[in-house]
């Protein structure tokens, strides 16, 4: 093969004779290279015995003070650990960390979302940690963001999306695909519904509009109220 | 912003296509991208644009993206019908909830090279 111009004759030849061009189908996904790491990443999880739930939302939403009072809840019970997505700073791993249990954090630098290949990375950094080489339970919380996490598998078992009262009930109307790629709904900050416009129901309808399949919940971290729906989930997914 | 990750995902399949075939200058690249794919289209061009000036195989590269319509069937019936946009109804028994199948698709097709 010529060197220079990469055609099939020899390598001393001009180099003004045409190319002849060529149409090559490929029919991949642009995801594929994501989508083999992502099934990697469940084969990984599945040999380990370890359930993976991938936590999507907008920044705020109460993604990280769920996870802290999960972590209460079933510590002793189930052994937890935690992948933290963030664009900056681990302060969301400190809090989690607090709590007792191995985490680690895995900064993006300015990507709107994690990646099958982050969390590769992130499962051996988490096997590093001490109790991170044996767990039963793995939440990964991804980069606040409703739009771009939902594109990327990262081999988890459960996608489970959230949505607090302060941001308003049209989430699921306006960004979709969250909601279309997740099989929980979760409301969180219900305590909070007395000083929000925020029709439970309304938001319960337009997500099984978009996906019959959801599982929708509503519940409060702070004051515990539907707390046991979602731990119920969460032991069912284990069994 | 996630179009920008596409956009490096296409690029490096397309260098890998480009060394598979011995070409050195990709003409056209067409993709199939759903509509319920979470991919803003004018985001995913303007990145193509960007990305694909930084080397000589993709300078002059012409992107053409086709958007396929998802099928949609209703969860009491079973009717299927396609659209490019969600359906209120099913057009059959005026169901409500519909089951969107397909259409995430975010497929690079063919490439012409030389």
């Amino acid at each position: 093969m010529c060197d220079s111009c990469g055609c099939d004759l020899p390598t001393d030849h001009d180099h003004n004779h045409e190319h002849a061009p060529e149409i090559i189908k490929v029919h991949q996904s642009l995801l594929a290279a994501n989508d083999a790491i992502a099934a990697e990443n469940k084969a990984h999880f599945e040999a380990m015995g370890i359930v993976a739930i991938n936590m999507i939302s907008s920044p705020g939403s109460g993604k990280t003070t769920l996870l802290e009072k999960t972590i209460e809840r079933l510590k002793g019970k189930i052994r937890i650990g935690v992948i933290e997505g963030d664009i900056e700073t681990d302060r969301d791993a400190q809090r989690i960390r607090a709590k007792g249990v191995p985490v680690v954090q895995m900064t993006t630098g300015g990507a709107c979302h994690l990646d099958a290949a982050q969390i590769h990375k992130g499962l051996h950094l988490l096997e590093k940690e001490p109790g991170g080489d044996k767990l039963d339970l793995l939440f990964i919380e991804n980069v606040g963001n409703l739009v771009c996490p939902a594109t990327f598998d990262l081999g988890e078992h459960q996608r489970v999306v959230l949505v607090s009262v302060p941001e308003g009930p049209d989430k699921p109307a306006k960004y979709p695909k969250a909601f279309i790629s997740s099989q929980i709904f979760v409301i969180t900050k219900i305590d909070l519904l007395p000083y929000f416009d925020f029709p439970v129901a309304e938001a319960k309808a337009d997500a099984l509009h978009l996906n019959p399949r959801l599982q929708v919940m509503a519940l409060s971290a702070t004051s515990g109220e539907g707390f046991e729906a979602w731990i119920d989930y969460l032991e069912a997914v284990m069994r | 912003m996630h179009e920008m990750s596409l956009v490096q995902a296409l690029l490096a399949q397309l260098a890998t296509l480009a060394a598979e075939h011995n070409k050195k200058r990709v003409i056209t690249v067409t993709l199939d991208i759903g509509p319920l794919s979470g991919v803003v289209i004018d985001s995913f061009q303007f990145g193509f644009d960007i990305l694909s000036a930084e080397n000589s195989l993709t300078r002059e590269a012409k992107l053409i993206i086709i958007n396929p319509p998802a099928t949609y069937q209703c969860i009491r019936c079973g009717h299927r019908q396609s659209s490019l946009v969600r359906p209120d109804h099913c057009p059959e028994c005026d169901e409500t909830l519909l089951i969107p199948e397909g259409g995430d698709g975010i497929i690079l097709n063919q490439v012409e090279m030389e």
